[in-house]
């Protein structure tokens, strides 16, 4: 079959040469005609047409980075040309994983693939290997959380890995969920006590994956257990050495608005439910034992031995769940919306904690209140319970997402939230008013959309354009917007500005990726293997994604992409089959299982189903 | 009233140095960062908004554009880095391109090369004309007085002349712009005494270019050196032309320095010989949002500019120390870059000179229109509906 392909917005990156790729493409069985069409965005239909009838091309294969968004123009020649328009192939670079160490090998094999008409996926499956029947999971947020559930809950061992003290992750944060506003604890507190209480999960809090060795199926793991130095087992969470601890710090668990001792217990309900040390701030550890130690005499069970040594312990797996999930972007660099600068600027899950019923106001809403430190001898802001609820409430959208400077990608949940955040403002303080500041509102879910009428119906303005900044008028915080529908520049004047902050995956992505030599994105999420055909799987056999660290989604999809990778890692075991890695394929096998599919069809693998 | 749409409006604007306009997405962070957008004005947005919808009739009526001063805030701002701020400078060089009748200013924006050699060809023109003039009626080694090379007396006659004919170029070009916005544009009824009110503007905003001083009225820390280098540079500019256009026989005459005139001509030539560098400068370095981006014609405006003012300069100096030959050579120099210069104002970039305080006026007239209506509405809203 006499084939065309055109290479549409490819550039030469650091393991890919465009060129190289189209000489190997020109050698093609069937290949008449190779162009690249270089990074233009706009391809003139008739240029193309006369092009497919000059070299009478049968099929037109459209490689690239996007080739999907280049079908219609040649679609539409192929038309014109009085061509079958089923025989346009797309060989879709960024989908099959050519980037990285791999990408030359992967882009021709995709291209030979697609110029035989043959679905990569159908070719490209990696033999399989013996498989050690136990699991890793690293993250226990929500995700690691479900993954790990499913896993145990079939009978087989799981290794759950946390780094901080608690599992539960920024979900165990959260008030309410949206857009059913139930109680986030409510669901996720049953899941963490049977993980906590599962015989066949292995709970590993305080630890990171420093070292990973062996192939799919058989994978050794080093993990660095950090000491905890108050022994789980024996601690009943009375609480005893909070009290003498003299050393205070921001509390991560509350988005550091609150302070913690050294000694804590994140929140109340976490899992193992028992204190640790903060070795970053504790007296003791920092003067290398010559100072304080107080709360080892006042330890009613002897629980605490400030002396505890790290651990390393080694394990050996079969399978290994990614669910690290993400972080905040650093929004004290957007500066023009005074982050930092004015108190009452809050992101968004500063604001979650706030809101929290669980949280140190009790769940009150209110604003700053001044206090005097003595020790820094400076004034310094701080929520307390009995401070002043906001009357006027702003929530801007996108801050830091959709933004070229910042990232580029829609962080997905922030919409909702958002929305969620003026419904429970309204709820808490029901004549404060509420502004949304949006740029488009994305209520993509089920339920969603109602959920966002259901908002607009409580009294929220909904204020159609984005606000660029906070500004200070006499100590009165003002922010101003174009009304985009009403066409109206507005100005408010507000207690309290909420910034639905962009999410970033999480800092230790980038050494994961090292030691598993899985890749990431150009955002820095994990990539998958295929974005619609297997969204659970990475290039590596038996390394899946869960949640957050593969891209920005809310929780139901999280918990469903978790069960789907449960359901992978199961799949391996039952079968005793773990899928190896794909770059052990050489591009010679493909091609050459690639040719056996087409002779066998008959050379028409596609049209036949 | 339905209204004429042109979708290729934007693929045209390229030409006049717009960037990709379709990247924006509304969010309207450009309008509210922006100083001088208020309720009756809302721009860069809308102005985006109308080009995306490819509304060229629409906006060949507004007056925003012109508003606008370019302190490249917005495009600071902008989320998706599609520049409001050059969209809005491009823009302007579209109008002056619409409001010019006989569409030589398009062809000027659109292309580079016909401009540089429809100006090399009047400079030669000029050149050999002046050549022939000077040879035939004067002596090479005298510059002033009797048989002067170039008598004052003659290049007074020919500026009048290049004068009058661009002033009736700008003055039909400025008719249709008041056609455009205040007849096609305003909807509302204007009432005649509102442009007797804000007449004063007209001047005001000429000789201060307050507007552009406003620009740094949100910004931390404030950068005024743009608006006071382009106010030294224009007042300069409009002092200069008014020592050349009526004393020119003073100006040019004796080796002997004449103070009562000449001091004149020395001021402005600082703000212009500062004005000029600066740019030239800015736009090499791109010190500012403003300068990153520079169209063909900006170039040829400053660099033309430049040149004119160092060799009025040189001719000066040669004048003065007595070596009348090259004195005599670098005013050739000095007038083969002015006549097209100045043939070349209606048609370019420096028309903003007349259109900008224009629009101003008009904008006010407009916005008086407007809330006087509002006010009525209000008070009979029974009576009107």
């Amino acid at each position: 079959m006499r084939t065309g392909v055109f290479f549409c917005q490819v550039e030469n990156g650091k393991n890919l040469n465009v060129d190289a790729i189209a000489k190997y493409t020109a050698n093609l069985p069937g290949v008449e005609f190779v162009q690249i069409l270089g990074t233009a965005a706009r391809i003139e239909v008739n240029v193309l047409t006369d092009l497919i009838k000059m070299k009478s091309l049968e099929r037109v294969v459209i490689a690239g980075d996007m080739p999907g968004y280049f079908k219609p123009v040649f679609t539409k020649a192929m038309a014109l040309a009085g061509g079958n328009t089923d025989e346009i192939q797309l060989a879709s670079f960024k989908e099959r994983g050519a980037s990285g160490e791999f990408a030359q090998d992967r882009a021709k094999a995709v291209i030979a693939c697609a110029s035989m008409a043959v679905p990569f996926s159908l070719v490209a499956i990696p033999a399989g290997n013996p498989v050690n029947h136990s699991t890793l999971v690293i993250g226990a947020g929500i995700a690691g959380i479900q993954a790990a559930l499913e896993i145990a809950n079939a009978g087989k061992q799981v290794y759950l890995v946390e780094q901080t003290g608690t599992i539960g992750g920024h979900m165990a944060m959260f008030d309410k969920t949206f857009p059913t506003l139930d109680c986030a604890a409510c669901i996720l507190t049953p899941k963490m006590v049977s993980v906590g209480q599962h015989e066949m999960i292995h709970l590993l809090t305080n630890s990171n994956v420093t070292e990973v060795t062996g192939k799919p199926g058989s994978y050794r793991a080093k993990i660095h257990q950090r000491a905890r130095r108050i022994d789980v087992k024996s601690c009943v969470s009375c609480g005893l050495c909070v009290d003498v601890c003299p050393v205070k710090v921001e509390s991560e668990f509350d988005a550091k608005i609150s302070l913690r001792k050294a000694v804590y217990i994140p929140f109340p309900q976490a899992v193992p439910n028992a204190f640790l040390i903060d070795e970053k701030n504790c007296t003791y550890v920092l003067s290398g034992g010559k100072k304080c130690g107080v709360c080892v005499n006042k330890c009613p069970k002897e629980c605490i031995n400030l002396d505890e040594i790290d651990k390393i312990i080694d394990i050996e797996v079969g399978n290994i769940v990614l669910a690290t999930g993400y972080e905040l972007l650093d929004v004290g660099k957007i500066e023009q919306y005074g982050y930092g600068v004015y108190p009452d600027v809050l992101t968004s899950l500063e604001f979650e904690r706030l809101t929290n019923a669980s949280g140190f106001t009790g769940g009150k809403i209110v604003t700053k209140t001044k206090r005097f430190n003595k020790r820094t001898q400076q004034e310094e802001w701080f929520f307390s319970p009995d401070g002043v609820p906001p009357r006027n409430v702003a929530i801007i959208h996108c801050v830091g997402s959709r933004n070229k400077k910042y990232n580029a990608y829609c962080s997905r949940v922030c919409c909702m939230y958002s929305l969620k955040f003026a419904h429970l403002i309204k709820e808490k303080i029901p004549n404060a008013n509420c502004y949304e500041f949006y740029i488009d509102m994305r209520a993509f879910g089920k339920g969603y959309e109602e959920f966002a009428e259901r908002i607009k119906q409580e009294g929220t303005f909904v204020v159609r354009g984005h606000s660029a900044f906070v500004t200070m008028n006499n100590g009165q915080m003002v922010v101003r917007g174009e009304d985009i529908i009403n066409d109206k520049m507005v100005e408010f004047q507000v207690d309290m500005v909420i910034l639905a902050v962009g999410l970033i995956p999480a800092s230790g992505n980038e050494e994961l990726s090292r030691i598993l030599g899985i890749t990431r994105d150009s955002d820095g999420w994990f990539s998958e293997l295929d974005y619609n055909g297997s969204p659970t799987d990475t290039e590596k056999g038996c390394i899946y994604v869960a949640g957050m660290c593969q891209g920005p989604k809310d929780i139901p999809d999280t918990v469903a992409q978790a069960a789907a990778v449960a359901a992978g890692v199961l799949r391996t075991i039952t079968s005793g089959k773990g899928v190896g890695h794909l770059s052990s394929l050489s591009l010679n096998e493909i091609e050459t299982r690639a040719k056996n599919i087409h002779t066998l069809s008959g050379g028409h693998y596609v049209n036949q189903s | 009233m339905s209204i004429r749409v042109n979708p290729r409006f934007i693929n045209d604007l390229v030409l006049f140095g717009a960037e990709d306009v379709q990247l924006c997405y509304h969010c309207g962070d450009c309008s509210t960062v922006c100083p001088h957008a208020d309720e009756v004005y809302k721009f860069p947005r809308k102005s985006m908004r109308q080009l995306q919808m490819g509304l060229e009739r629409k906006i060949e009526t507004t007056l925003e554009p012109w508003l606008c001063y370019y302190c490249g805030q917005c495009s600071e701002q902008c989320p998706r880095e599609a520049a409001p701020g050059e969209t809005m400078m491009s823009l302007r060089r579209w109008l002056i391109s619409r409001y010019d009748f006989t569409g030589i200013a398009k062809q000027f924006f659109k292309s580079r090369m016909t401009e540089v050699i429809t100006i090399i060809c009047f400079a030669l023109l000029t050149g050999v004309f002046l050549l022939y003039y000077g040879y035939s009626m004067g002596n090479f080694h005298i510059y002033d007085g009797e048989g002067a090379f170039l008598s004052s007396s003659f290049i007074h006659e020919f500026d009048l002349t290049l004068g009058s004919l661009l002033l009736i170029f700008l003055a039909i070009n400025a008719f249709r712009m008041w056609y455009f916005t205040m007849i096609k544009g305003t909807k509302i009824p204007v009432p005649w005494w509102l442009y007797l009110k804000e007449l004063y503007l007209l001047p005001w905003h000429f000789f201060t270019q307050k507007r552009y001083s406003e620009c740094e009225s949100k910004r931390d820390p404030k950068i005024f050196m743009p608006w006071i280098i382009h106010l030294g540079l224009m007042l300069g500019y409009v002092i200069m032309l008014v020592l050349v256009m009526v004393f020119i026989e003073r100006l040019q005459s004796g080796p002997a320095i004449q103070w009562q005139v000449h001091i004149f001509g020395y001021i402005a030539t600082i703000g212009l010989v500062t004005g000029t560098i600066y740019f030239i400068r800015s736009r090499l370095n791109k010190t500012y949002e403003q300068y990153k981006k520079s169209h063909g014609t900006d170039w040829v405006f400053v660099v033309l500019l430049f040149f004119i003012v160092l060799t009025g300069i040189a001719q000066h100096i040669f004048h003065r120390t007595g070596l009348y030959e090259l004195a005599n050579i670098t005013y050739i120099a000095h007038l083969m870059c002015v006549v097209p210069w100045l043939l070349r104002m209606p048609f370019s970039k420096w028309a903003h000179l007349v259109y900008r305080p224009l629009a101003m006026y008009f904008a006010a007239i407009r916005r008086d229109a407007i809330t006087s209506r509002e006010s009525l509405l209000k008070s009979n809203s029974v009576s009107i509906k």
